[in-house]
């Protein structure tokens, strides 16, 4: 079952990519993937590639599948080891959701950050009380370290 | 020196209660008789025990028939001891309730009842005032989707091509196949009772999944789960119902008034309802919470080893002295020598200082104070510990007297009756006096273990002095109880292989269970006195006795308040207060005013 479905789900991702995001096997193992997220226009990330790796549970879709950044990004809902605070990844997965939608998904996060739920109390803090500064300081990190 | 003391006075009490129990058996024949009980003459703990023997065994409807027939039922029952089945018969009833006022599937008034916590009049109120609103909430449909007239659909999970025979929705427009929904829900039930709130597995659909979905789509074990854990729900979302703590135990306990919260499982396991740890009158909860902290705290360890031992003077690790010879030498890697009266090195140790076994440094620095700090921080932890280990190893004493009480309840209930019906022909529906004595055993055993922890947190001095008199007299009264119980009984049943003594006689029989039946009441009404004291602080005792050179002789004034309805048993008097406020019944220790003769509790006259 898990793997009939990751096959169908990367056979739709290589007949109609998504327009920010791709994603695909690291090698053999379907088990493991890797995908690559455009810094979305609008945000303080633009122009940045983030790297992010995708493990499959074996009772996948039925559970979340796990997903991390690879590539450092300062953001307050994710850390220093890369895992990001989202709720469809969680209590609120659905085997309904495909890895698409997760990736569209942590775009929106990108966009649109919720500091009320934080992973880095810090960041959060920043991105309520100093906006300008927290902007700033993601565009920096992703000069550094999501560009080249 | 005290037991040859108490020799001569536990037999002339035994010679006078001899005496008393005369009149205790025609009560025993009436009982016989089959006379019907509730006399007003009745103990709070007869009431206890009676409702006990009524929730035991049998339907919750069968009880209620049967309580409704006996004087029992017009006494107020505190708690009500459920079965599983008993849960579920309730569950169903609720559900079938529900299901018939609101006009709508059993299944749809389940995962409604389980919304409001499965109260019916809060489901009822808000149903009523905006149904709709309700059914969005909990995620009720109102019409079924019929299937497309499609023949193939996809499913949304799997991404695969199926006829719509094999394909099921919730009630809503997102079909699934019976595989992935198999899936989803076995996934569901595997993550605990959230499963009870399963919804549609499309993100943006709130629809919920019904028992009859699960019971058509699941495997079958899920299915057993899905239904213990809404039978566990209806306990558990209850303010009223807890379950049993015991091990294996699969009662609950529904609360249905006020008073002590100790409630006795159809197990036999007491326990406290309210914080259900074990039952624990004449303490609080909070008392006990310290009391079991205490005892599993690491801190005690700490404490002992403090109390035991000194530091190294070189590299201040403690080290217990477990020989005589004052002279010490550390562990390695540290190897120093030193004394332990002055912990000084060694090496100054010598003709110089007095000798090797003598260490004048210690005493003249003795005189000086300079140990005074540390030593006197080392003797109040070991005089703390040691005050900790006299109340815990009673505390824990107790407790195995009662564990071994329990075996010997269970021994006499399959071996002893038997036994003693053969030997004397006296059916055993006659010899249920044994089996209350060990009961009232196991009970007081119970009381007095706690008295322990009770006692150790009592600060006021004048109140500890009274408690140990108390507790003193219960534990010598426990023990004659015990020993009549566990000893003389066993006179009657050793069978002798030879002829050189005869055996006992109906007679001699008769005589022990009047004497058994009398201790067993007598025990329990001290105790119960005990606890209602313990319970209610010892407020008769007050700080104008301060100076008093022995509790004995404390003047307490006797207080007599109806409390609910009954009259407040008197706490036990010593004689020398006789003629100024009542008289103690020498049998149930209850005081009378001076101007009855017979006692107003068991009805023995004064003289």
């Amino acid at each position: 079952m898990a793997l009939r479905r990751i096959i169908k789900e990367l056979k739709d991702l290589q007949r109609d990519p998504p327009t920010s995001c791709s994603a695909g096997p690291v090698s053999d193992d379907m088990f493991h993937w890797q995908a690559t997220i455009m810094g979305p226009n609008d945000s303080p990330y633009s122009g940045g590639v983030f790297l992010v790796t995708i493990h499959f549970p074996p009772d996948y879709p039925f559970k979340p599948p796990k997903v991390a950044f690879k590539t450092k990004v300062f953001h307050p809902n994710i850390n220093s080891n890369g895992n990001i605070c989202l709720d469809i990844l969680k209590d609120q997965w659905s085997p309904a959701l495909t890895i698409s939608k997760v990736l569209l998904s942590i775009c929106s996060l990108l966009t649109d950050p919720n500091p009320d739920d934080p992973l880095v109390p810090e960041i959060a803090h920043m991105c309520k009380t100093d906006r300008l500064r927290y902007e700033s300081t993601a565009r920096g990190w992703t000069q550094k370290y999501a560009m080249g | 020196m005290d037991s040859d003391a108490e020799m001569p006075m536990s037999s002339d009490e035994e010679m006078l209660d001899d005496e008393d129990y005369y009149d205790y058996s025609d009560d025993m024949g009436e009982d016989d008789d089959g006379s019907g009980g509730g006399g007003g003459g009745d103990s709070d703990g007869e009431e206890e025990e009676e409702g006990d023997e009524e929730l035991v065994g049998g339907d919750y409807e069968g009880r209620e028939a049967e309580g409704s027939d006996e004087v029992v039922s017009r006494r107020e029952q505190r708690y009500i001891v459920l079965t599983e089945k008993d849960i579920n018969e309730r569950q169903e009833e609720d559900i079938g309730k529900v299901s018939a006022v609101l006009s709508i599937r059993r299944e749809e008034a389940c995962v409604l009842l389980h919304h409001y916590k499965w109260n019916i009049s809060k489901l009822s109120d808000e149903w009523f005032a905006d149904e709709e609103k309700v059914r969005d909430i909990v995620g009720l449909l109102l019409n079924g989707i019929d299937l497309p007239n499609s023949r193939k659909l996809t499913c949304g999970i799997c991404f695969e091509g199926y006829s719509s025979d094999v394909m099921s929705s919730a009630d809503c427009d997102h079909f699934y196949c019976h595989e992935c929904w198999e899936g989803y829900i076995s996934a569901a039930i595997s993550d605990g009772p959230g499963c009870l709130s399963l919804r549609c597995p499309d993100p943006s659909c709130g629809a919920m999944v019904l028992q009859n979905m699960i019971n058509k789509l699941a495997k079958d074990d899920d299915k057993v789960r899905y239904a213990r854990f809404i039978l566990r729900a209806y306990v558990e979302d209850s303010k009223k119902t807890k379950w049993c703590p015991a091990p294996d135990c699969t009662c609950a306990v529904e609360f249905v008034s006020d008073g002590n919260y100790d409630v006795s499982c159809n197990c036999k396991f007491s326990f406290c309802w309210n914080c259900t740890e074990e039952a624990h009158r004449p303490v609080n909860c909070e008392t006990v919470s310290r009391w079991i902290l205490k005892n599993s705290a690491e801190s005690e360890n700490m404490n002992w080893i403090l109390a035991n031992s000194k530091p190294c003077p070189k590299c201040k690790r403690p080290i217990e002295k477990n020989q005589g010879c004052m002279h010490m030498t550390c562990t390695p890697p540290c190897k120093f020598e030193f004394c332990w009266l002055c912990l000084g090195s060694w090496a100054e140790h010598g003709e110089r200082t007095g000798g090797f076994y003598a260490c004048n440094r210690y005493e003249s620095a003795k005189k000086e104070g300079v140990y005074d700090e540390t030593e006197a921080r080392r003797e109040r932890a070991k005089n703390s510990l040691e005050r900790y280990m006299h109340y815990y190893e009673r505390w824990a004493s107790n407790q195995t007297s009662r564990q071994k009480a329990q075996a010997d309840l269970q021994k006499a209930e399959k071996e002893q009756l038997a036994k003693l019906t053969d030997v004397f022909g006296i059916p055993e529906t006659q010899l249920k006096f044994i089996i209350e004595a060990w009961s009232q055993i196991i009970e007081c055993r119970r009381v007095l273990k706690w008295t322990y922890a009770y006692g150790y947190y009592l600060d006021d001095k004048v109140k500890s002095e009274f408690f140990e008199y108390l507790q003193g007299e219960a534990e010598s009264g426990l023990e004659r109880l015990h020993q009549c119980a566990e000893k003389d009984l066993q006179s009657f049943l050793t069978v002798r292989s030879d002829n050189t003594e005869p055996a006992p006689s109906i007679a001699e029989f008769g005589d022990f269970r009047v004497k058994l039946a009398g201790l067993t009441s007598v025990t329990r009404n001290y105790f119960e006195n005990l606890v209602q004291a313990l319970e209610a602080g010892l407020e008769d005792v007050h700080s104008t006795a301060q100076g008093t050179t022995s509790s004995n002789a404390t003047n307490i004034p006797s207080k007599k308040a109806v409390t609910k309805g009954k009259t407040k048993k008197q706490l036990p008097r010593t004689s020398s207060d006789n003629s100024d406020e009542g008289w103690p019944c020498e049998r149930c220790t209850f005081i009378n005013p001076s101007s009855v003769d017979a006692c107003s509790v068991c009805d023995k006259h004064r003289y």
